[in-house]
């Protein structure tokens, strides 16, 4: 524990450096933006600007990045309140009894509920992230190859569970982005995969087109201008604190709602979508007044709002500490960390301290910067959503062009994002959750090579991930969660996942 | 029997599984102490397969194919051309020419905005962009044959 609090000591004396405390302050007013416009959503957002950090290093690359991570997640509540269209999908609860607050002359109230609820999680996940996350790395130092496969499997398998599309939707899309990581030169024989003698190819396809095309363009292709339509209720400054009732009824959700957030965010899948519903349905539930849900009461609000702030810091645990990306944010800034040369899971700690360490600090730093920048600057972002969306997505586009041609200077990445644009645009069309495609793509090469090494290491036995304890007991709980699946498909049962995929249809 | 939107979507990706199969002819597959180059993506392949035909065999659950609403098709149709446009011409025009020309474009004639505003809107835009990639990111900007 001593050791933990010198490290973090250190992390917080490269947070505090001013160039990280800019880079945090613009991931965070950059987030809150991405947050607060319709139809750019943290994942867009984070892969628009993810070429901006190239010229970065490392540590700042990442501080700016999760800014924009937990910003976005801060700004949705905003446009949910005030124009009850959800900014990004995790605060689609938030607009139930935020909107429905706002009518009733608490715009203020709610903006700042969410904020200190948003503020009290993040800063609690980041606690517990520091706890944690440095003696799971060191317990993944054991892993050998079958056990990083097994939790690999794991990790698809939860993921296909947790989401609200089916399983077969969600395998499906995780096997396309398998298959789409295969590209290039095989790593251990040397061939060329797939690459149509594209030189560009050979290095495989990267995850800046892939997310960039799939979540900004084919967003876009399928919004156009006048879909984007709402009135905004400006709230008075006067009326920002909420009154002595509203902060007790808002009190234990915060609580609860952070403690739930940052379980669920450990576990792979769209975390911060699902625990805001969890934490809304539980609050409806424990409520001594459930019929006031849908009608502004201040639970519904506020525990939504911390469960998804928690989740996404819990987000960063299985990332540092394994290497393992439990969902497509996660998998960015992944990317984001290997495109400088640092390798994300339990060496990361030890090999690069200052990364780990000013990442966790800043995230303190962060959560603070939040909390003053979202109160006082409620005006400027009530501005930015008077921005007519027809002139806002050229503006994207060209963004999204910039962006991705910066990453390698090939006019291939920007076709392939193209590509991907039109592929994201259809699979909306045949209601395909894109988001585990992108995970497919990410884990691809670790999965694949993982795997052969641990069949060159039984010399082609199979059995070799059940007599390891570990990936046995990773095995067992793959075969629980595809049992539950089999029993859901053949119960055809109305469980949490329907309620979810329905109150996400209904409010987008 | 009606065609659903999962009958076509679950096709799709049976062709799809196969053409990789059919793409992966010259990759080895090894032997299972040595897995080759092939092993895992045929692997994949077969499972995109067989998920799609799951999706066929489940497509009564889903809206009939003609249900689907294509009313952005259009949008997304000319969005589609233009950027395409603004990406070819990219390297040959630089950054400036082609994204002021792309975002004219775009919102000249899709979202029908009066062109001179469009073109101010654009190229304040395209210029502000430029200065701040290449003098205070230093990422320098595709040029064109005329030096900007």
């Amino acid at each position: 524990m001593e050791s933990t609090l010198l490290s973090l000591a250190h992390g917080f004396a490269i947070a505090a450096e001013p160039t990280n405390l800019w880079y945090a302050f613009l991931g965070c007013l950059v987030g809150t933006l991405v947050g607060v416009l319709p139809g750019i959503g943290p994942l867009s957002g984070i892969s628009i600007l993810l070429p901006v950090t190239f010229g970065l290093n490392a540590t700042q690359a990442v501080i700016m990045l999760a800014g924009i991570y937990y910003g976005s997640q801060y700004g949705g509540s905003t446009t949910s309140i005030l124009m009850r269209i959800p900014g990004e999908a995790s605060s689609v609860m938030t607009c139930i009894d935020g909107n429905a607050m706002a009518r009733k002359g608490r715009a203020g109230a709610a903006l700042c509920i969410a904020a200190i609820g948003s503020w009290v999680a993040g800063t609690f996940g980041v606690l517990m992230l520091t706890v944690v996350a440095p003696p799971l790395a060191t317990i993944a130092l054991k892993f050998g190859p079958p056990e990083y496969t097994a939790l690999l499997v794991l990790g698809l398998i939860f993921l296909a569970y947790m989401s609200s599309s089916s399983l077969v939707r969600t395998l499906l899309m995780a096997c396309i982005g398998l298959l789409l990581g295969m590209i290039g030169i095989d790593n251990m024989t040397g061939h060329f995969r797939y690459s149509f003698d594209l030189a560009e190819l050979g290095d495989g396809i990267g995850i800046v087109p892939v997310a960039v095309g799939l979540f900004g363009l084919g967003e876009i292709l399928s919004t156009p201008s006048h879909k984007i339509v709402g009135e905004v209720i400006s709230p008075k400054l006067r009326d920002l604190l909420p009154n002595r009732p509203e902060w007790r009824e808002s009190m234990w959700p915060i609580g609860r709602g952070s403690l739930l957030g940052f379980i669920i965010g450990i576990i792979p899948g769209s975390a911060h979508i699902i625990s805001s519903f969890l934490s809304y349905a539980l609050e409806r539930r424990i409520s001594k007044k459930p019929e006031e849900f849908g009608k502004g009461a201040v639970a519904g609000v506020a525990g939504p709002e911390s469960a998804n702030n928690a989740a996404s810091t819990g987000a960063f645990v299985p990332m540092l500490a394994l290497g393992i990306p439990t969902g497509p944010i996660p998998a960015v800034l992944m990317g984001a960390l290997m495109v400088h040369g640092v390798s994300p899971g339990p060496q990361l700690v030890t090999e690069h301290p200052d990364v780990f360490w000013g990442f966790v600090a800043s995230m303190y730093v962060g959560n603070l910067m939040l909390l003053a920048l979202n109160l006082p600057l409620v005006g400027l972002f009530v501005s930015v959503l008077r921005i007519p969306y027809a002139y806002l997505y050229p503006l994207i586009i060209m963004f999204c062009i910039v962006g991705v041609y910066e990453v390698n200077n090939s006019t291939v990445d920007v076709w392939i994002m193209l590509i991907m644009g039109i592929l994201g645009y259809l699979l909306r069309k045949f209601n395909f959750d894109p988001a585990p495609l992108v995970l497919g793509l990410v884990i691809s090469p670790i999965f694949e090579q993982s795997l052969r090494q641990s069949l060159i290491m039984s010399n082609g036995d199979y059995t070799i991930f059940l007599n390891r304890p570990i990936s046995l007991g990773i095995l067992v709980v793959c075969a629980i969660l595809l049992g539950l699946s089999a029993l859901s498909f053949v119960m055809k049962g109305r469980d949490w996942r329907a309620q979810l995929a329905e109150a996400e249809a209904g409010e987008s | 029997m009606k065609l659903r939107a999962d009958h076509v979507a679950g096709a799709a990706f049976i062709v799809f599984g196969a053409l990789v199969i059919a793409l992966s002819g010259d990759l080895p597959m090894g032997q299972m102490s040595m897995p080759g180059s092939g092993f895992l993506p045929k692997i994949v392949a077969v499972f995109t397969m067989i998920f799609g035909l799951a999706l066929i065999v489940r497509g009564s659950e889903s809206p009939p194919f003609t249900d689907i609403s294509w009313s952005d098709g259009k949008h997304a149709l000319m969005v589609t051309v233009i950027t395409a446009a603004g990406t070819a011409l990219y390297t040959q025009l630089g950054f400036i020419i082609t994204m002021t020309a792309m975002m004219v474009a775009l919102l000249v004639v899709i979202e029908r905005r009066n062109p001179l505003y469009a073109f101010g809107y654009s190229a304040g835009i395209v210029l502000l962009t430029y200065v701040s990639f290449e003098y205070l990111l230093k990422t320098p900007m595709p040029e064109s044959p005329f030096t900007y």
